[in-house]
């Protein structure tokens, strides 16, 4: 070929790629090379004798078609959908009056969120390329909106059932929250609006704490490696006692890294307990089901995790009234017992008092009756010897024997006048 | 003491007053302990202020906490 002349028409763009493509295979038959003088008007192709390579048309055609299309959203019918051992999706996009062969390349799926099935009508955006060496027109896929979010349900379905089957969405595995926490982390985008609103929480509220940003992006590709990596920096850290990870409101797909399963598990693998607040109070992410605790909004996630320093206030006032009024109680209750006591002490004395009375009244009485002066009142007398002996038998008495006679009111001087005499039985 | 540990011995010191049984002696030492509680944590809450920091990992894999703004 060299010497030879290019033919020019009319694009050229497509005859320099001629140009480039125009080594003949091995063994590729190759006409004749004709006379320089009868390609003056002539183009590659336009007779037997200037026939193009197969390759140079598929390239040609593959330089002009993809250089004709912007990348765009098709819409269509998933079908014959495969997952190639390599990692590539492949599948056909029809409707009812043509199809399409396309391809996700294995790198490009992470912008998906799941596969997609047979069947399922979606828009899938892309671009228009040729595989050359086969000679076939292939829709390269990037992302894939299914009819009714049906892939952001399947993804979210199949996350959450492996989390599940991990145990990780266990009731049991959920922690308190620290009462206290000095130190929080907020693993978060730093200039997002969640963390404006923690902070703005936190310092209305007073609260007695030092919040640690932990920089992550919160949505994009990278969102689910920041977050899992910040996450894994807080425990490497190891000086949080709580971590609220989230992000403001977005659309769907700006929030769709908290719907990650890297990010859940990272969430999981926390040291210390977690809240997940992700956009707002309608809005529902996989962390908000693994983390400890799940805040509606960033705003939220701050309250739940600090008191206000009004809310201490007054649980120390509680706590001062309960002393004050529990000690005022023990004082009264020993003023009480004191004086029950003393009235206690009065009531037994007087009990004593009345007993001993009685039993002194009834002494008295047995005195009484044992008192020889009722006697004598009944007119007995009693003799008494000079020394002072009751003189109770006749024996006693001798004769001009002086002795006494005591009488009720008084006492009589004697003497025996005869001789005594005892009585006969 | 914590803040929070101050505020468990205060529920524990309540408990304790409210219960059967404690002598007056008890309750006024209980009662002197309690006050000087509360005023530690009354303190503390006055100087209260939330603190905005921020991560950084040096490369040698150990972190610094630097004050933000």
């Amino acid at each position: 070929m060299t010497g030879r002349r290019v033919p020019r028409r009319d694009d050229p763009g497509a005859l320099d790629l001629f140009v480039m493509s125009d080594a003949a295979p091995e063994g590729a038959y190759v006409p004749e090379e004709p006379p320089a003088s009868e390609f003056v008007d002539g183009y590659p192709g336009e007779t037997p004798r200037t026939a193009i390579a197969v390759g140079t048309l598929t390239q040609t055609a593959k330089d002009v078609i993809e250089g004709a299309f912007i990348p765009l959203w098709v819409r269509g019918e998933i079908s014959d959908f495969k997952s190639h051992r390599n990692g590539h999706w492949y599948f056909c996009l029809r409707d009812a009056s043509a199809q399409i062969r396309s391809v996700v390349w294995k790198r490009d799926q992470r912008g998906i969120p799941a596969a997609p099935d047979d069947g399922m009508q979606v828009a899938a955006f892309g671009r228009l390329t040729v595989y050359a060496a086969r000679g076939e027109m292939q829709f390269t896929v990037t992302r894939i909106e299914a009819e009714g979010d049906g892939l952001r349900r399947k993804a979210l379905e199949i996350t959450r059932a492996r989390l599940q089957a991990d145990g990780l969405l266990a009731p049991e595995r959920k922690r308190a929250l620290p009462r206290f926490p000095k130190v929080m982390a907020v693993v978060t985008s730093p200039d997002g609006a969640a963390l404006h609103d923690i902070v703005a929480v936190m310092r209305r509220r007073a609260a007695d704490v030092r919040l640690v940003v932990v920089p992550a992006a919160v949505q994009g590709d990278t969102a689910p490696e920041e977050l899992c990596f910040a996450l894994d920096q807080v425990n490497r850290w190891g000086g949080a006692e709580l971590v609220i990870v989230g992000r403001g409101g977005g659309s769907r797909e700006d929030l769709w890294a908290f719907n990650d399963e890297r990010v859940a598990r990272a969430v999981a693998a926390c040291h210390v307990p977690t809240i997940s607040a992700v956009g707002h109070e309608v809005d529902f992410s996989i962390c908000d089901l693994v983390a400890d605790h799940r805040a509606p909004t960033p705003s939220a996630a701050a309250e739940a995790a600090t008191f206000s320093r009004g809310e201490l206030q007054a649980e120390l006032r509680k706590l001062s009234l309960r002393m004050s009024g529990a000690t005022r109680a023990v004082v009264r209750d020993r003023a009480d017992a004191a004086r029950h006591l003393g009235r206690d002490l009065a009531g037994a004395a007087s009990g004593q008092l009345a007993v001993r009375r009685t039993a002194l009244q009834s002494v008295a009485g047995r005195l009484n009756a044992l008192s020889p002066l009722s006697t004598l009142a009944r007119g007995y007398s009693v003799a008494r010897g000079d020394d002072g002996a009751t003189l109770v038998s006749a024996e006693a008495f001798r004769p001009d024997m002086p002795f006494e006679l005591i009488v009720r009111d008084g006492v009589v001087p004697a003497r025996v006048t005869g001789t005594p005499r005892r009585s006969t039985p | 003491m914590t803040f929070e540990q101050r505020l468990a011995r205060l529920e524990e010191i309540a408990g304790e007053l409210e219960g059967e049984g404690v002598d007056l002696a008890r309750a006024l030492t209980l009662f002197e302990e309690g006050i000087q509680n509360l005023r530690a944590a009354a303190d503390e809450l006055a100087a209260a202020e939330a603190r905005v920091q921020r991560l950084v990992e040096r490369a040698d894999g150990s972190f610094d906490v630097i004050d933000r703004e």
